[in-house]
């Protein structure tokens, strides 16, 4: 090969007479070839194992070896069969033509040659021969290639026939099964890895498309497919994560594997199997979940936490919910004790004293209930919704602070508001604290504007609620800062509402934001997700 | 003065609370008017009002406090009982700083609140009795001549006859005269107490 480097195609020149030699050289000779000269058969052959000559120009009739059995020694030796003989001889008869080609010559010239025949017959041979040569390269740099990938990937590769008999397996596939490539060749791929008796591929009567799921193979029944089987019995590329796999030692494994059908001429002849343990992977992902369930966890009890902290900034205001009715009730009942005092009572006026104490009880217990509702751990998770109802439950709570704002709020929904997926609890602790939030900033600005709560449509996949307060507006960096940890504008403020309202909404797949209005104020934002059944399309 | 018909006047926004102190008042024999919002009394008010009122400090709106500013401001003497929730401790000093008879804590007895009620009421008497008797002195003092007034405000002030005779440039005689009528007019024969009935409707009347 060595020889392929030169640009120069090389010809041998053979023949036992000094003259014919001289006029072959002078014809060939300054175009563009390297010319060897060989005088007998031995040396002839020495030459092209050496030089590995593209076209090898043989006289036939030589003595010792003659042309012919030059021929058959060239081609007898892989360093030398591909060169392109082309026989040099006066005999001019068919036979003679026929037994050279039957060697494996390529050509034939008749002598006395025409110097412009030989010249376009070496050069189209020379031609050809480094074409064949140049492409045979190509092919062993590709297999070669290909080796090397099967050998470095860390997937198990197999290659099936039509009855998961396994006919390739690349090393990873070995390391994987805990067995020899060469062990692995020619054993049963059902029986190695599913320690199940080689499927009959005629038992196959399931219609495809159903046997995607072949998971429940804990059982196998006689009806269910193995995996990788439909594959190779009908053709059906497969994908399945997390099934058991057995090693060669019998301990098993969990896999993810992609099967794909192999097929010549329309015809099935098997699968191609690529691999892998995803032992690790499992774990990784399990550590994941755990991370991302602690998270969850973390941030629920922070919201719960908040939430007590809030019920207990509104306290005064949830005293003043039930002292309201128990005033009324003690008045009430004092009232029907005097009645019953009378000479007289009037048993209609006492009935309806003892209802108006009943009522009064009632929206006690309300109030009571509606506060357990809200501080209530841990969080009920994410349900069908009304916005309209969550809002006007979320301005009943606020109202407690309302009164102690001098504000008021106004809840207005757009008729068009579909019910949305959240969790009820977490997105009345945002609505809340965002309107409490913008009281407080209202009152502080010496406004009595009510804060004003709008729902309405975004898209159709969202809602979004508006919290617009007439206060004194946001500085202008807030935009950096607002939802940031221990940021806070307000004198006592921690700084942990928003950054808290920003991590619920985000739980239930919203946004939360603000806005500076036209006017004096802000306006704080959030979206929730559209109910599926909801959804315009 | 004593025989005026009081009334107790509940100022409360929150409807059952309101009803239900008008069943308890009345039942009790208390003459009640309520009203749902400070504007609403505010509308009603007039100085002919004789009772109390018992005002709740937190409302929408208008709230007690700000009633209360706005009843002073129109000289009213209707004691003010101010009924607080929890934590309402602190504004309800200052209701007391702005002149309020007395507060009661939500939910209270009804013991405690008929006897701030009953003590408003008795201020509310004694207020209008005063005012009554206030009143007289005024309109005695009415009666003087604007000279027999000048010669008043001197005596009060402190004036000697000789003083006040040459200060005004008349005969000590003519303010001797002048003297006894207003004694005579105003129905007493001791200076100091001529002194005290005028100082005590200073606030009434341009006088001293």
């Amino acid at each position: 090969m060595t020889d392929q480097a030169s640009t120069e195609p090389t010809v041998l020149l053979v023949d036992d007479n000094a003259q014919n030699l001289k006029v072959l050289y002078e014809t060939l000779k300054d175009r563009g070839y390297r010319l060897l000269i060989a005088n007998d058969g031995e040396k002839a052959l020495s030459l092209a194992q050496r030089h590995h000559p593209e076209v090898i120009l043989l006289d036939i009739m030589m003595p010792d070896l003659d042309g012919y059995q030059v021929c058959e020694r060239l081609k007898a030796d892989p360093a030398t069969a591909d060169s392109a003989v082309v026989f040099l001889s006066a005999l001019d008869d068919v036979d003679a033509k026929l037994r050279g080609f039957s060697l494996g010559g390529a050509d034939y010239i008749s002598k006395p040659f025409q110097a412009q025949e030989v010249i376009a017959r070496v050069g189209t041979h020379a031609r050809v021969i480094r074409l064949e040569r140049a492409l045979q390269q190509r092919n062993r740099e590709l297999e070669s290639d290909q080796t090397r990938i099967l050998n470095a990937i860390s997937e198990g590769i197999y290659g099936l026939d039509a009855e998961g008999n396994i006919a390739f397996a690349n090393p990873a596939a070995s390391v994987i099964s805990g067995c020899g490539v060469e062990e692995l060749i020619g054993q049963n791929f059902f029986e190695l890895h599913f320690r199940q008796p080689r499927p009959c591929s005629g038992a196959l009567w399931e219609e495809p498309g159903e046997q995607a799921d072949t998971r429940d193979r804990a059982e196998p029944t006689e009806s269910a497919l193995l995996p990788v089987q439909a594959t190779c019995s009908q053709g059906i590329a497969e994908h399945q994560r997390d099934v058991t796999l057995y090693r060669a030692d019998g301990t098993a494994f969990p896999a993810e594997y992609r099967a794909t059908p192999k097929k010549e001429d329309g015809q099935l002849t098997g699968a191609v199997v690529v691999f892998r343990d995803i032992t690790t992977e499992l774990e990784s992902e399990q550590a994941l979940d755990d991370a991302r369930n602690l998270v969850q966890e973390q941030r629920d009890q922070l919201a719960h936490a908040s939430r007590m902290a809030t019920m207990g900034e509104m306290a005064a205001g949830f005293a003043h919910e039930v002292n309201q009715p128990l005033t009324a009730i003690t008045n009430y009942a004092r009232v029907a004790l005097r009645m019953l005092r009378t000479d007289d009572p009037d048993p209609e006026l006492l009935s309806q004293t003892l209802e108006k104490i009943e009522a009064q009880s009632h929206r006690a217990s309300e109030v009571v209930k509606r506060i357990r509702g809200f501080v209530r751990k841990p969080a009920v998770g994410k349900e069908v919704l009304s916005v309209g109802g969550l809002l006007e439950e979320t301005r009943l709570f606020a109202e407690v602070d309302a009164r102690n704002n001098d504000g008021g709020v106004n809840v207005q929904v757009a008729d068009d508001v579909p019910d949305v997926v959240a969790d009820p609890i977490q997105v009345q602790q945002v609505a809340l604290n965002l309107i409490r939030n913008a009281l407080e900033s209202t009152r502080s600005a010496g406004s009595r504007e009510p804060v004003s709560v709008a729902a309405r449509m975004l898209d159709d996949h969202t809602v979004r609620i508006d919290v617009r307060d007439h206060g004194e507006g946001l500085p202008e960096d807030a935009e950096q800062k607002l939802f940031l940890p221990f940021f806070t504008t307000k004198q006592e403020g921690m700084g942990i509402g928003l950054t808290l309202c920003r991590s619920l909404i985000q739980a239930q797949g919203g946004e939360i934001g603000f806005e500076r209005p036209d006017g004096a104020g802000a306006v704080f934002y959030f979206t929730l997700p559209v109910a599926p059944a909801n959804r315009e399309n | 003065m004593t025989d005026i018909q009081q009334t107790v006047y509940v100022v409360e926004d929150d409807e059952a609370v309101r009803d239900s102190l008008e069943l308890l008042l009345k039942s009790d024999g208390k003459q009640v008017k309520t009203y749902p919002s400070a504007t609403d009394f505010l509308g009603d008010y007039s100085e002919d009002m004789a009772g109390c009122i018992v005002l709740d400090i937190r409302m929408p709106g208008m709230d007690g406090m700000e009633l209360q500013k706005k009843l002073n401001a129109r000289h009213s003497l209707l004691p003010i009982i101010f009924v607080t929730g929890h934590g309402d401790v602190p504004l309800a000093v200052d209701a007391m700083k702005e002149g309020a008879v007395d507060f009661i804590q939500k939910p209270y007895r009804e013991e405690a609140l008929l006897e701030k009620i009953e003590s408003a009421l008795e201020q509310d008497r004694e207020q209008r009795k005063t005012l009554g008797e206030r009143q007289e002195i005024v309109r005695k003092i009415k009666t003087l001549t604007p000279r027999e007034t000048e010669i008043m405000e001197r005596m009060i002030a402190g004036q000697a006859n000789k003083v006040i005779a040459i200060e005004l440039d008349i005969s000590q005689r003519t303010v001797e005269i002048h003297r006894s009528r207003v004694m005579h007019k105003m129905g007493t024969h001791s200076l100091a107490h001529l002194v005290r009935m005028v100082l005590s409707v200073k606030d009434l009347i341009d006088v001293g």
